[in-house]
């Protein structure tokens, strides 16, 4: 048995230190390779599901949104038309609001123009009265320079009938 | 007696282990007393041993072993270059270690059954796997077997300064040795100790008995077949590429060496999946008493 172990060039310190060699690889490659390079493969895959995950929640938000946002524009497009429309009645009523306003203005206006008009004219006939009685008086004066006795004869004339009219 | 050397013929192996001693040169320091095996014919160096370079004391230091420690200092410093730099964005290196060590688990997966159980047991099966696949590997690159150590003046006998570690019997024995302890260790660890040793040793039922015998048998049928096949193969391939490459030196020995380069992958893969099978069989046995 010895001869073919000799043979065959089996020593049983060589077969021991080829053992710690391979035991040696085994702890070495475990703690500096397999499991640095699990733990980081299986980092990996979480970050990765993780990000699978967010993606798909982030593309049903962006469904959502995008769905909102249809719902909204239309919300807006019929918010924008009743506003319009509440506009184009606001507007309607504040022109008729207006040419009510300017009717009045109008008519006050023109009251007061015929007011001012009348005024004026009571007062120009006032003025010609003035001036009238003033060439009346003018004409009297000149009249009288003229001939005096004829105004006096008128002004007793004028007495008499006012006493005669008096005493009846 | 008939030695293992005389089966193989004579005119590409008739060698003889002679007892020489002689100084390793350009290793300094080192003497060695060493068997030395050459040859016959002339350019043609077979030993079915790893030859003795040089000692440590007491200790022998084959050319087997000098291989198998460069292959530790290699994978080593790999593995701790490659722990250092890793990042969650991989670079080449780290893409490259990551697709292998992907691939070897989805392999392990199938027979194992479930991720768990298979980055359980990756150091293990991962371990033999590359360390077998380097050995078979190294043993096929220029100046392994051809760069030779001669003692004298003029240079006589001499060995060559590398050999494979899997054409060296310590290596594939120190191998099968580990492997088979270690699914037994596995096995007591997964349905315990007492059911495990109980595989062994069953005084229930004379046929139990005999299981018994037939299982403790087996296992040491296990060491010897994995060592003795993995050493046949590589040390067969080694001796072909010899032959070849001595008889027509020139084109003809390339396929052999593609030959060779696929049985080395193929012997690293068997190896380690037949240790991987052994010890999902304890495994399932595990699961299936529960």
């Amino acid at each position: 048995m010895n001869e073919l172990l000799s043979q065959l060039g089996i020593d049983w310190r060589l077969l021991l230190s080829q053992a710690v060699n391979f035991g040696l690889l085994v702890i070495i490659l475990t703690f500096f390779a397999y499991k640095p390079l699990l733990r980081l493969m299986k980092e990996r895959e979480r970050k990765i599901k993780e990000g699978l995950a967010k993606a798909e929640e982030a593309e049903a938000q962006l469904k959502e949104a995008h769905t909102l946002k249809i719902q909204k524009l239309k919300e807006a497009d019929a918010e924008a038309l009743t506003v319009l429309q509440q506009a184009d009645a606001r507007a309607k009523a504040f022109e008729l609001k207006c040419v009510e306003t300017a009717k009045q203005k109008e008519a006050e206006l023109v009251a007061n123009a015929e007011r001012l008009a009348k005024a004026e004219q009571e007062k120009v006939e006032q003025e010609m009265r003035r001036e009238a009685v003033t060439l009346v008086k003018e004409a009297l004066v000149k009249t009288v320079e003229l001939n005096p006795k004829a105004v006096d004869e008128a002004l007793i004339t004028r007495a008499v009938e006012q006493v005669a009219r008096a005493n009846k | 007696m008939q030695t293992l050397l005389d089966f193989i013929p004579r005119a590409y192996a008739a060698s003889k282990t002679t007892e020489e001693t002689h100084a390793a040169p350009g290793i300094s320091g080192a003497t060695t007393t060493a068997p030395v095996a050459h040859s016959e014919a002339p350019g043609i160096h077979i030993s079915i041993k790893a030859e003795e370079l040089f000692r440590i004391g007491d200790f022998p230091v084959t050319n087997g072993l000098f291989l198998s420690l460069i292959i530790l200092v290699f994978m080593g410093g790999g593995a701790m270059l490659l722990g250092r730099k890793l990042s969650l964005i991989p670079g080449k290196l780290q893409n490259a270690a990551e697709a292998i060590l992907g691939g070897t688990l989805s392999v392990m997966d199938n027979i194992l059954g479930s991720r768990r159980q298979s980055e359980r047991y990756l150091p293990l099966i991962g371990t033999i796997f590359f360390v077998v696949l380097f050995s078979n590997w190294l043993g096929l690159f220029p100046g392994v077997g051809s760069i030779m150590l001669y003692e004298g003046n003029p240079p006589t006998g001499g060995a060559p300064l590398f050999r494979a570690p899997s054409s060296d019997l310590n290596f594939t024995l120190a191998l099968a040795i580990v492997t088979v302890i270690a699914t037994n260790i596995l096995g007591a660890v997964a349905i315990g100790i007492g059911p495990h040793i109980g595989k062994f040793l069953n005084f229930r039922s004379p046929i139990g008995f005999f299981v018994g015998i037939l299982e403790f048998v087996s296992e040491c049928a296990r060491i010897i077949s994995f060592s003795f096949r993995l050493f046949g193969n590589i040390f067969a391939g080694e001796v072909l590429l010899v032959v070849i490459s001595f008889l027509l030196p020139y084109l003809v020995p390339l396929p052999f060496y593609f030959l060779e380069v696929f049985v080395g992958f193929i012997q690293a893969f068997i190896f380690a999946m037949l240790a991987l099978v052994f010890i999902g069989m304890a495994v399932q046995e595990h699961e299936a008493a529960h």
